[in-house]
C-alpha cells in the first residue's frame, strides 16, 4: 500500500513537476534571440554608419546605445531588402527597404513574431475597418483616417510605381499596420526606434500613446488606479532594464501594463499575444466573455462565447475571411485563470477572486440596465424607419455612441483596472446620467409619446434595474429637496 | 621692305585656297560653337512637345530657380563641356530627333511617362560614364557645405570615392527608382492611376 503510494507520489511529480520546471527555464530565457550570431552583422551594413553619424546622429546614437548595436547588430541586418521586395529602393549603392517589418523583425525575434502576428494587436486596422467610413467620411475626412485612426490602428502602406511611401500611409507605426510584405503589425508601435530597448517597452507609456481617450482609457485608468499610484512611487525600483522580467522574482514594486497582459510569472509565460488573458470584450456596445480559438497555423481569433465553441480539427472562419483549423480553444475561464495567477503573485486567492467578481458585476451591471435596454430600442427605431441607417445623422445616435463607446467603455475599463474614478464618475455616472438624461427624452422626442412609451415599457420599464422610475414620490436628500423626509429605501 | 621669300609650291592658287580653308575653318569652329549653344538652350531642346513634359517638373527643381540664381540650363547638364564633345553629344542626341519623328507619339504624356524610366536609366549611366563631369562645371565637391554642419564631412569623407551621379539622382525630373530595383508592372500601374486608364491598358500601350 504504502509502495503504491510513493509510486503515485512519483509519478505525479513526473506529470505535474517536470513540465513546471521545464516552464521556468522557458521564462528564463524566453525573449533571448538563439540564433547563432554568424546570422548578423553584415559587412556592408558597416558602411551606413560613418555617413548617418553626421547625416542623422540621433538615430545613430539611439541605435549606438542599443542592445542590438552590442551584439553587433546594424543598419543593413535589418534594413536589407530584396530586389524584388516591393518597397526596396536603391540607396549609396545598397538595396535595401525604408520600413522594418515584423516580418523582417522575425528574422532573429521568431516567437515574437509568431506571437504578434496571430494577436488582437496585429488585427487593429482589421478589426475596425467597417467603423472607419462612419467616422471619417461622414463625420470629419480622409485626413483623420492618416492621422487619426491609423496611427494608432495602422495603415495599409501604399508603396507607388516610383517607389515611394505614399504620405497617406506612410510614416506610420501602427501596431496593426500592413506591410508592403504582407505582414500585419509594427514593432517600433511599442519599442520605439532605433534603440528597441526592452526598458522603453515594459514602461506603460509605451502602451498609453494609444491607450488613451474615451475608446481605450487605460492610461488614465492605471494612472488613477491602486497599481499606477504604486509604478509612480516606486519607478526607480522596477528593475525596467533587467534581462528577465519575472514578476516576483526580478521585480514586486509595482505591475504595469505589460505584467498583467504579456509578462512572466512564475507559472506563467511571457507572450507578445497582448490579448490573450483578457475574458471580456469591453468595446462593444454590449459586452460579451469570449474564447480565443487557437488555429494549427498559429493564427488567432476571439469567439464571443454566446456562439458555439469548435472542437480541435473544426474549420471555422477566420477574420480576414478564410477559414482555418482549430487547434485549440482557450476558454473565457482559462484566461481569467491565467490572469489571475498573475494577481496571485502578490495577492491571495480570496482577495484576486473578490475583486473579479466585482469586476464582473460592473460590466454585466452596465450589459443588463444600460447596454442591452439602449441597443434593443435603437434597433427597434431603425427598423421602424424613425432613424436612417446613415449612422450620424441624428442627435440621438451620437448620444447613443456616447452612451457605450465613451462613457460605457471608461465604466468598464475603470473596473477591469481598478479606477474608482472612471468605474464611477468618468463612467457608470455618466452613463447614468445619458441614459435618464437625454438617450430616453430623445427618444420621447423622436419617436412620439405613444411609440417611445411602447419602447421604453418594453426594455426600460420591465426591469427591476429601473424600477425606481416608477416611485416619483420618494425623496432624497441629494438635490436639497426632501431633508428629513423619509427617504428612498 | 621685307620680302618674304615663299616656297615654290605655294602658288597664288594655294595661298588662296590657304586662305579660305582658314577662313571657312574657323567659320565652322564657331558654328560648331553657336550651334552648340542654340541646341544647348531650354528654348531649342522644348521645341519637341515631349521635352516640354520633361521640363515641367525641371522648373519646379532647384537647377531651375537656386537661391543664387544660377540656373542649369538642359544642355549644362546634359551635354559635355568642349566643342568636340559637345557636338559628338548632339550627334548621338540626334537620335532622339528620330525617335520623336518616326518612334511612338511621345507627345503624348502617357506614352512619354511610360517610356520615361529606360529614357532616366540611360542617363543615369551617361553621368556614371563620366563622372558626373557636367555636375562638376558649376559643383566643388570640397566646397558643399550644406545646411547641416556634416554635410562637408560627408562629402570628403564618406563620398570621396564617389562621383556626384552615385547618390544625387531624381533631383530635376519627375522621380523614378533605381534601374536595380524598377518594377514595370508598378510603374505601369502608376501610370494608369495618374491618367485616369483601365487596369492593363499601360502594358497595351507600350506594345504597340
Amino acid at each position: 500500500m504504502r509502495n503504491v503510494r510513493i509510486t503515485r507520489w512519483y509519478l505525479h511529480l513526473l506529470f505535474f513537476a517536470f513540465p513546471l520546471w521545464l516552464g521556468a527555464i522557458n521564462i528564463s530565457f524566453a525573449d533571448k534571440v538563439s540564433l547563432d550570431p554568424s546570422n548578423w552583422g553584415l559587412e556592408e551594413g558597416e558602411a551606413c554608419i560613418s555617413c548617418h553619424k553626421k547625416s542623422s546622429a540621433g538615430l545613430t546614437h539611439q541605435w549606438q546605445s542599443s542592445a542590438h548595436a552590442s551584439a553587433g547588430v546594424n543598419c543593413l541586418d535589418c534594413h536589407y531588402a530584396d530586389q524584388v521586395d516591393k518597397d526596396a529602393i536603391e540607396h549609396e549603392g545598397s538595396i535595401i527597404a525604408t520600413i522594418v517589418s515584423p516580418k523582417d523583425c522575425g528574422r532573429c525575434h521568431t516567437r515574437e513574431y509568431k506571437e504578434t502576428e496571430g494577436s488582437v494587436h496585429s488585427k487593429a486596422l482589421s478589426l475596425i475597418k467597417n467603423r472607419i467610413p462612419a467616422l471619417a467620411d461622414n463625420l470629419t475626412g480622409q485626413e483623420m483616417v492618416t492621422a487619426g485612426c491609423a496611427k494608432c490602428h495602422g495603415s495599409k502602406v501604399e508603396v507607388r510605381g516610383d517607389g515611394s511611401l505614399s504620405p497617406n500611409s506612410w510614416p506610420n507605426t501602427g501596431i496593426g499596420r500592413i506591410n508592403p510584405d504582407g505582414s500585419r503589425g509594427s514593432c517600433s508601435a511599442c519599442h520605439g526606434r532605433h534603440s528597441f530597448s526592452k526598458a522603453q517597452a515594459r514602461d506603460p507609456s509605451a502602451c498609453v500613446w494609444c491607450h488613451s481617450g474615451p475608446e481605450s482609457p487605460d492610461g488614465e485608468v492605471f494612472d488613477s488606479s491602486k497599481h499606477g499610484m504604486l509604478f509612480a512611487a516606486n519607478r526607480e525600483k522596477m528593475n525596467l532594464h533587467s534581462d528577465d522580467w519575472v514578476l516576483g522574482k526580478d521585480y514586486s514594486a509595482a505591475p504595469t501594463c505589460v505584467t498583467c497582459h504579456m509578462g512572466a510569472t512564475p507559472g506563467v509565460k511571457a507572450s507578445h499575444d497582448v490579448g490573450m488573458r483578457d475574458a471580456w470584450n469591453l468595446n462593444q456596445p454590449i459586452s460579451e466573455k469570449q474564447s480565443l480559438i487557437i488555429f494549427e497555423d498559429g493564427d488567432r481569433r476571439e469567439l464571443p462565447e454566446s456562439q458555439p465553441v469548435p472542437r480541435r480539427g473544426n474549420e471555422i472562419s477566420k477574420l480576414d475571411g478564410s477559414m482555418g483549423k482549430v487547434k485549440a480553444v482557450a476558454s473565457s475561464k482559462r484566461r481569467r485563470q491565467i490572469m489571475s495567477k498573475v494577481c496571485l503573485e502578490c495577492h491571495s486567492k480570496g482577495f484576486a477572486n473578490g475583486f473579479m467578481k466585482q469586476f464582473d458585476n460592473v460590466v454585466e451591471l452596465y450589459n443588463e440596465k444600460f447596454g442591452k435596454p439602449a441597443q434593443a430600442i435603437m434597433l427597434a427605431l431603425y427598423e421602424m424607419n424613425l432613424l436612417t441607417p446613415a449612422p450620424f445623422d441624428d442627435p440621438l445616435e451620437f448620444t447613443y455612441w456616447r452612451l457605450w463607446h465613451d462613457e460605457g467603455t471608461r465604466a468598464r475599463h475603470g473596473a477591469a483596472m481598478m479606477s474608482p474614478n472612471f468605474t464611477w464618475w468618468e463612467g457608470m455616472h455618466l452613463v447614468g446620467q445619458n441614459f435618464y438624461g437625454e438617450f430616453l427624452p430623445q427618444v420621447r422626442e423622436l419617436a412620439g409619446a405613444e411609440k417611445a412609451d411602447k419602447l421604453i415599457n418594453e426594455h426600460v420599464l420591465s426591469l427591476d434595474e429601473h424600477s425606481w422610475l416608477k416611485n416619483p414620490s420618494k425623496p432624497n436628500p441629494i438635490l436639497g429637496y426632501g431633508i428629513g423626509k423619509p427617504s428612498h429605501d | 621692305m621685307i620680302k618674304i621669300r615663299m616656297p615654290l609650291f605655294i602658288t597664288r592658287h594655294v595661298l588662296l585656297a590657304l586662305i579660305l580653308g582658314g577662313v571657312a575653318g574657323i567659320g565652322f569652329m564657331i558654328f560648331l560653337t553657336e550651334f552648340d549653344h542654340f541646341t544647348s538652350t531650354e528654348a531649342f531642346c522644348t521645341n519637341c512637345h515631349s521635352m516640354e513634359l520633361v521640363a515641367e517638373p525641371y522648373r519646379e527643381s532647384v537647377h531651375f530657380r537656386p537661391a543664387s540664381g544660377v540656373r542649369a540650363s538642359c544642355g549644362d547638364c546634359h551635354v559635355s563641356e568642349g566643342v568636340f564633345a559637345a557636338t559628338w553629344d548632339h550627334f548621338i542626341g540626334g537620335k532622339d530627333l528620330y525617335n520623336q519623328i518616326f518612334g511612338p507619339n511621345y507627345d503624348d504624356p502617357v506614352i512619354a511617362k511610360l517610356h520615361m524610366p529606360e529614357a532616366a536609366f540611360s542617363a543615369r549611366e551617361w553621368f556614371k560614364k563620366r563622372n558626373s563631369a557636367t555636375c562638376k562645371r558649376c559643383h566643388v565637391k570640397e566646397a558643399i557645405y550644406g545646411s547641416r554642419p556634416d554635410t562637408v564631412e560627408i562629402h570628403k569623407q564618406d563620398a570621396k570615392d564617389k562621383s556626384c551621379i552615385e547618390c544625387h539622382y531624381n533631383l530635376v525630373h519627375a522621380k523614378v527608382p533605381a534601374e536595380s530595383v524598377f518594377k514595370r508592372d508598378e510603374w505601369n500601374r502608376m501610370v494608369e492611376l495618374e491618367f485616369d486608364l483601365k487596369r492593363g491598358a499601360a502594358d497595351k500601350l507600350l506594345e504597340e
